[in-house]
């Protein structure tokens, strides 16, 4: 892909190439989660949106967060994938660059229990405010007193 | 209950058994026809059951010929909560809420599987199994999600109860 | 309702239960006389945690749950997810399969963007069209009915094809539906809606959205060809029977409200030209390749984008050589366009919110998985 190259080319030694199953997509690996920030700022010059950010946890260490780049005119799709600590869940935030990622990254905040730094507005968004937990994370088990909170004041 | 309380047992009275009714029986066998007949629901929608909520108020089963007028939408006006769609925890607070607004009488139709009995979304961690575990419930309909015929089966099964005085909260005329 | 700060600014609650809204959606808008100064939209009241059930589920039996993210096009995610499956799986799908897939997301797209007439016709106060729009409707999920049992959520397709095979009179019952919807939509919506003054002073110039604003909420679909960005997944990277099929993206210039209309009117004759094409093309020959219930997927990354009746939808699966996936992160296009109402907002009339939210149309079970 002609625009990876020249990211990389900004870039030397940063981005490791990871093999990928889908047509289309390239898939780079950054080991260094300081420098999210700059990659994704010059992948914007050939990327039009952040299209998802998913974020898997593989416990007992990392969570890895994807960031799927796409653009409304080429077929193209590049995937930055950042592996962080989970003990210490914190990376910086995107959302000065792509600012669809402000949303996403409260989600990855209320379901994950990232905290994104310098996030403008990081609060929970699917769940109410009062939720005890993080639900996507593989550790959390969906147990009877789970399912019966409701935040209400009253007993089952 | 019901041997306490002989009035459990009559149903549809005929013109000769109202004439001769005694007055306190009278007047609530007219309150309950008049009930049963004005039923205005909120419709408490969230989810796919209210997109088959629209056809029941709409032209092919038209829920307007049983009295159910979709008007107002406000729980200060409503006798009925049409609550279909699942329930999470953020928003049964807020169902709790309209339903505490609502005057007396008050009744509850839980419509759909996941307002019955959790359905589909049973092993989820944000939803509620079955609304009745927030307010009290007269009628389930089961589906998922119910046809529009289904909610008016559920409407004209509500107007029985409320014609024959069986709902428990508000057996003759006293509101518990 | 309370007075914050200067004298006339107040800040009030439309929601989550509210009638014009398309569901339960909340806004925390900020009001200086008529004019909305801050917009602060609040989702996750159907917050069911899709994403986490398919970590516990069999592929096979996750299928009921995906018909219940987006209710009103319920098809074509379920399309979207077993096409994911199949990827992942390396299965190949029969042509008769393809053709019918294709079909049903076509009338799908019909439905949803019928029921969008009759919302903006109710957000508008415009009754009348929203009945005229559920009455088309209905004709479509009779059919609908008779082909896959169910109304709402069909349960249609299943790994490797469809579970059933359209029933025999099923063209010849079509082909009038088709012949009524597109006389209906061309020759008595206009009085009501597009060529109605009224509905024009409401629509015209109401929420424009820009190049550069698409750009920056990662908007897609309908809502960005409004502004004339010819963006469609069904062109631009066929799936399905897509590319055997002759259509035209459509697209128009204002970006408003009133464009966004006339993109989903249009889209409805699109979509019908392509159910001729298709009916005619039909195949004959199986309707499934056959997939064991259970089955395991070695470890890898699956990325499948697809065009629904509300933007591009997009799945992102990761597997473990398991029967259940280890991760499925599923991209709605709604969520996106909600996180843009807060700046799109801005600057109109209160009475303007219920235009622009119909107009984008939103479906809260999609936004909040």
């Amino acid at each position: 892909m002609e625009s990876l190259d020249r990211i990389k080319g900004r870039f030397p030694s940063m981005l490791k190439d990871v093999p990928s199953t889908n047509d289309n997509e390239a898939v780079v690996e950054l080991a260094d989660k300081t420098q999210l920030r700059k990659i994704v700022a010059e992948a914007k010059k050939y990327f039009d949106l952040l299209f998802m950010l998913m974020v898997v946890d593989r416990p007992p260490k990392t969570f890895e967060m994807n960031y799927v780049l796409s653009s409304y005119s080429k077929k193209d799709l590049l995937t930055i994938r950042v592996n962080i600590d989970r003990d210490e869940a914190e990376i910086d935030s995107i959302a000065g660059i792509f600012t669809s990622a402000e949303w996403e990254e409260r989600e990855a905040y209320d379901l994950f229990g990232i905290d994104f730094r310098h996030h403008p507005d990081q609060r929970r968004i699917l769940l109410p405010e009062d939720w005890p937990g993080h639900p996507l994370r593989k550790d959390f088990e969906v147990t009877e007193e789970v399912k019966n909170w409701t935040g209400l004041d009253m007993k089952f | 209950m019901a041997e306490e309380h002989g009035s459990n047992e009559f149903s549809y009275p005929g013109m000769s058994e109202i004439l001769f009714m005694k007055a306190e029986k009278f007047i609530e066998t007219v309150m309950n026809w008049g009930r049963s007949r004005s039923l205005w629901p909120l419709t408490f929608g969230t989810k796919c059951c209210a997109m088959e909520m629209i056809p029941f108020g709409a032209t092919k089963v038209d829920a307007d010929r049983m009295g159910t007028l979709f008007v107002g939408d406000s729980p200060r006006q409503a006798d009925l909560i049409l609550c279909s769609g699942t329930i999470s925890k953020k928003m049964a607070r807020r169902l709790l809420n309209a339903y505490e607004q609502m005057p007396h009488p008050k009744y509850v139709i839980a419509v759909g599987a996941c307002n019955v009995s959790g359905g589909l979304f049973h092993d989820s961690y944000n939803t509620i199994e079955g609304i009745d575990r927030i307010i009290p419930t007269d009628v389930f309909i089961p589906g998922c999600p119910p046809r529009p015929e289904m909610f008016m089966d559920a409407v004209i099964v509500l107007q029985k109860l409320i014609r024959e005085n069986k709902i428990k909260r508000y057996q003759n005329g006293v509101f518990g | 309702m309370e007075a914050t700060g200067s004298t006339n600014r107040i800040t009030i609650n439309i929601g989550p239960v509210h009638p014009s809204t398309h569901g339960v959606l909340k806004f925390v808008v900020d009001i200086e006389g008529d004019t909305m100064v801050k917009v602060e939209p609040e989702i996750g009241f159907v917050h069911r945690g899709v994403e986490k059930m398919a970590e516990g589920r069999n592929y096979n039996s996750y299928t009921p749950v995906i018909d219940k993210l987006d209710y009103i096009a319920a098809l074509n995610w379920e399309v979207l997810y077993a096409s994911v499956v199949e990827k992942a799986l390396g299965v190949s799908l029969p042509p008769r399969a393809v053709y019918i897939r294709t079909l049903m997301c076509e009338m799908q797209r019909i439905m949803s963007h019928l029921l969008f007439v009759g919302h903006v016709g109710e957000d508008l106060g415009n009754t009348t069209l929203f009945m005229w729009g559920f009455r088309e409707r209905e004709l479509l999920m009779d059919l609908m009915e008779s082909v896959s049992g169910g109304r709402l959520a069909p349960m249609y397709v299943s790994m490797g094809g469809v579970y059933y095979d359209l029933p025999k009179d099923f063209e010849s019952r079509l082909l009038p539906v088709l012949h009524t919807i597109e006389h209906r939509v061309l020759n008595e919506y206009k009085a009501l809606s597009y060529e109605n003054d009224l509905f024009i002073a409401r629509t015209k110039g109401v929420g424009v959205i820009s190049r550069e604003f698409a750009y920056k909420y990662g908007l897609t679909g309908p809502n960005i060809r409004g502004s004339g960005i010819a963006r469609d997944l069904r062109k631009d990277e066929p799936y399905l029977a897509y590319d055997k099929l002759d259509f035209d993206v459509v697209t128009e210039k204002g970006g408003d409200a009133y464009a966004r209309f006339m993109i989903r009117i249009n889209e409805i004759l699109e979509s019908i030209k392509m159910m001729r094409q298709l009916v005619k093309d039909m195949p004959a020959g199986e309707v499934k390749t056959k997939v064991p219930w259970f089955f395991k997927i070695p470890p890898k990354y699956t990325f499948v984008r697809q065009e629904t009746p509300r933007g591009e939808a997009a799945m992102y699966m990761v597997t473990n050589d398991d029967t259940k996936p280890y991760r499925l992160k599923i991209r709605s296009p709604s969520f996106y366009v909600m996180q843009a109402l807060r700046e799109l907002m801005v600057g109109h009339k209160v009475a303007d919110l219920v235009a622009i939210l119909g107009s984008l149309d939103p479906v809260p079970g999609e936004i909040d998985r």
